[in-house]
């Protein structure tokens, strides 16, 4: 499965993750082609969270929590040897969770504290032009340009999911991982985001997980359904809600399941 | 009577237990307030003799040129004397020794700082009010019965008259007694004072925080954030909730055994103390400092990890100052338990009588609550509203540091 093409910013294959005894995901292959958003679907507890979560590492920290299976990124780099600095990998994954998760720290300490502890800005002043930047194509920099120095906390819930995008993308990543970033949030916060994801994927790869079928039509050009921790069908979107191959995936799409 | 009805009247029943045993508690709080309060009262006002004194030179050692430390060495129980002579003439020997008896012990020490403070004074005379005897205090301020035979009482029939007749010309006041906040302890109770003891149990707690907190944040967070679970954390854990209840005393005996045993340490200082009461704080600000890590969201974490954080920026970034007031809380409520310990003091020697103010960790010193211990024991009548002032005190420091634990907690604790 893993080919040596480059034009995947991705690729993943014999992708074996179990919590303890019990399987999560079995047996997965997938491959995300660059500067383009894949949609993970599936009914819940079907594995595409664990899924995605393996792709920057942060199962690590679930003690549990067993991942086996190749991971290359770029083509070259197998995210799991242990050559990689897991910090290292996941400056150049970044990720946004469901619920947003902006430290109780002021906005621009938010946006700032990734290019400081990974020391990207040589000076004050191109800190504030990366926090300026990232606030830009969060598509937040006009709604908080005079409160910088606000508590993130304060802010609503879908400014502070783009906030934590905007943290996300300040560290310059490859890839966004996005694990239900909508799910917390109401239709216009959700229809923004969606604006966003449809920009930012002019220069990252992006690899969302959603439990809305629209919005995996609305925002991803491939699309990989997940059932009970198995990769049941992968291919361009279009042809996921449409003319599905496999008779699972017409059931979940069509809502006869899930 | 049908079922709902006796439902609630179940229910006003349980509301009359429930006011029934709050205003019992209240009741015997406002007991136990009124009777420190009416008792200790009487420690902050004190009984003065005013007195015509002529600082004659002849009875002084020392000279206006001399310095501060030969004055203070020099000894001025012969102008003491000299002064009473001069404001009651004509006393025999005996009855001199009874008006002697109703000035403080420290006459002579009060004199001295006198000079002290103003060296030009010696050649004149000045009108000083002298502090009265304990017994001739407790006389005036009516807690001695004068109506008693005069073998039942501490201040006899001659001495009487002389109040009396001292009271009739006007020498008889009462003034605000600083020297209960300024003094250290005394054999005498008018002189005694509580700030010796106050400094024990300041540098005691010093100790026992720059001990305690750093040891106790760093174990917390070892703990919760950085080990992985398993049986060696579960015995860990189980100990330090056990550690939590063991009674103080047996903190003493530690400190008694290992720190001035093994390790040689002074026997009652501070440094010492504070290391006992330390110990015994720890597993309180253990559990404090882990319950309040536990409060920190894990999508903080996450957050952190998510941008390429290490695990010790994480938490040092990030989960720590979130859940610093939460272990500041518990610090202080586990200081000021430490505070009212008396127990572990009495076991390293933090009992015993010190005249001088400490002036550090160890110089040896008394400590609150073993002070209000060692006045209560003590016969004096006037040993007793000490004991009841001291009581005022260590409960206005005690109500001082829950309140600051409270205010840490509800200011400056993030909410989610």
């Amino acid at each position: 499965m893993v080919d040596q093409n480059s034009n995947y910013a991705l690729q993943t294959s014999e992708v074996y993750v179990h919590y303890g005894k019990k399987m999560a995901i079995n047996n997965v292959a997938l491959n995300f082609p660059k500067n383009e958003v894949t949609s993970l679907i599936g009914p819940s507890g079907c594995g595409k969270s664990t899924f995605l979560r393996c792709l920057n590492r942060m199962n690590d920290v679930i003690d549990i929590c067993n991942v086996k299976g190749k991971f290359l990124l770029n083509g070259n780099v197998d995210i799991y040897s242990p050559d990689i600095q897991v910090e290292t990998l996941r400056e150049k994954v970044g990720m946004v969770f469901q619920k947003p998760n902006p430290f109780p720290k002021t906005i621009y300490e938010n946006v700032a504290y990734g290019p400081k502890i990974h020391g990207i800005a040589s000076s004050q002043n191109e800190l504030d032009e990366i926090v300026k930047d990232s606030l830009h194509r969060a598509g937040l920099y006009e709604e908080v340009k005079d409160r910088m120095d606000d508590i993130a906390t304060g802010l609503s819930g879908g400014q502070q999911q783009r906030l934590c995008i905007a943290r996300a993308i300040a560290i310059r990543p490859e890839i966004i991982l996005m694990d239900e970033p909508c799910s917390a949030l109401d239709p216009i916060a959700t229809a923004k985001i969606e604006d966003l994801i449809n920009e930012l994927k002019e220069n990252y790869t992006i690899i969302i997980v959603t439990h809305s079928m629209s919005q995996a039509s609305r925002v991803s050009s491939k699309t990989a359904f997940f059932h009970l921790g198995n990769l049941v069908e992968y291919g361009e979107t279009g042809k996921i809600f449409t003319k599905p191959d496999k008779e699972q995936t017409n059931d979940y799409i069509t809502g006869r399941f899930g | 009577m049908s079922s709902l009805e006796k439902r609630l009247a179940a229910e006003k029943r349980f509301k009359f237990y429930g006011m029934f045993a709050m205003t019992l508690s209240l009741f015997f709080v406002l007991i136990l307030m009124y009777k420190i309060f009416s008792t200790g009262s009487g420690a902050f006002v004190r009984t003065t003799i005013n007195a015509d004194v002529y600082f004659d030179p002849n009875f002084i050692e020392v000279s206006s040129n001399s310095s501060k430390k030969e004055i203070m060495k020099a000894s001025y129980v012969d102008l003491a004397d000299q002064v009473i002579n001069q404001n009651h003439p004509g006393l025999d020997e005996e009855n001199f020794i009874k008006v002697r008896e109703m000035y403080t012990r420290k006459f002579d020490f009060q004199l001295r700082d006198y000079i002290a403070n103003n060296p030009n004074v010696i050649g004149k005379t000045v009108n000083l009010d002298i502090s009265a005897s304990s017994d001739l205090d407790q006389i005036v301020k009516g807690n001695y019965p004068r109506n008693v035979p005069e073998a039942q009482r501490k201040i006899n029939d001659y001495q009487l008259s002389i109040l009396d007749s001292l009271d009739s010309k006007g020498k008889m006041s009462k003034t605000f007694n600083f020297w209960f906040f300024t003094n250290g302890d005394s054999r005498d109770p008018e002189t005694a004072g509580i700030l010796g003891a106050l400094m024990g149990s300041f540098y005691a707690l010093l100790i026992c925080f720059s001990f305690a907190f750093p040891i106790g944040l760093l174990a917390s967070v070892y703990l919760e954030e950085f080990v992985k679970p398993g049986k060696i954390t579960d015995i860990i854990e189980v100990n330090i909730n056990n550690l939590a209840a063991v009674p103080s005393i047996v903190y003493g005996l530690l400190g008694l055994g290992m720190l001035i045993g093994v390790f040689g340490m002074p026997y009652q200082v501070p440094l010492v103390g504070g290391l006992v009461l330390g110990f015994m704080t720890l597993p309180t600000i253990i559990i404090a400092s882990r319950a309040s890590l536990r409060g920190v969201p894990p999508s903080i974490r996450e957050g952190a990890l998510a941008v390429g954080a290490t695990k010790m920026q994480t938490v040092f970034h990030h989960v720590i100052p979130l859940s610093l007031p939460g272990t500041l809380t518990g610090t202080i409520i586990g200081m000021a338990q430490a505070l009212g310990e008396t127990a572990p003091l009495l076991m390293i020697g933090m009992v015993a009588f010190v005249m001088e103010i400490p002036g550090g960790a160890f110089d040896p010193a008394t400590g609150l609550p073993s002070q209000i211990y060692l006045w209560s024991e003590s016969a004096e009548r006037g040993f007793l509203e000490k004991t009841s002032a001291g009581i005022m005190l260590l409960l206005s420091f005690l109500i001082i540091m829950n309140t600051v634990a409270v205010l840490v907690r509800r200011n400056l604790e993030v909410k989610w």
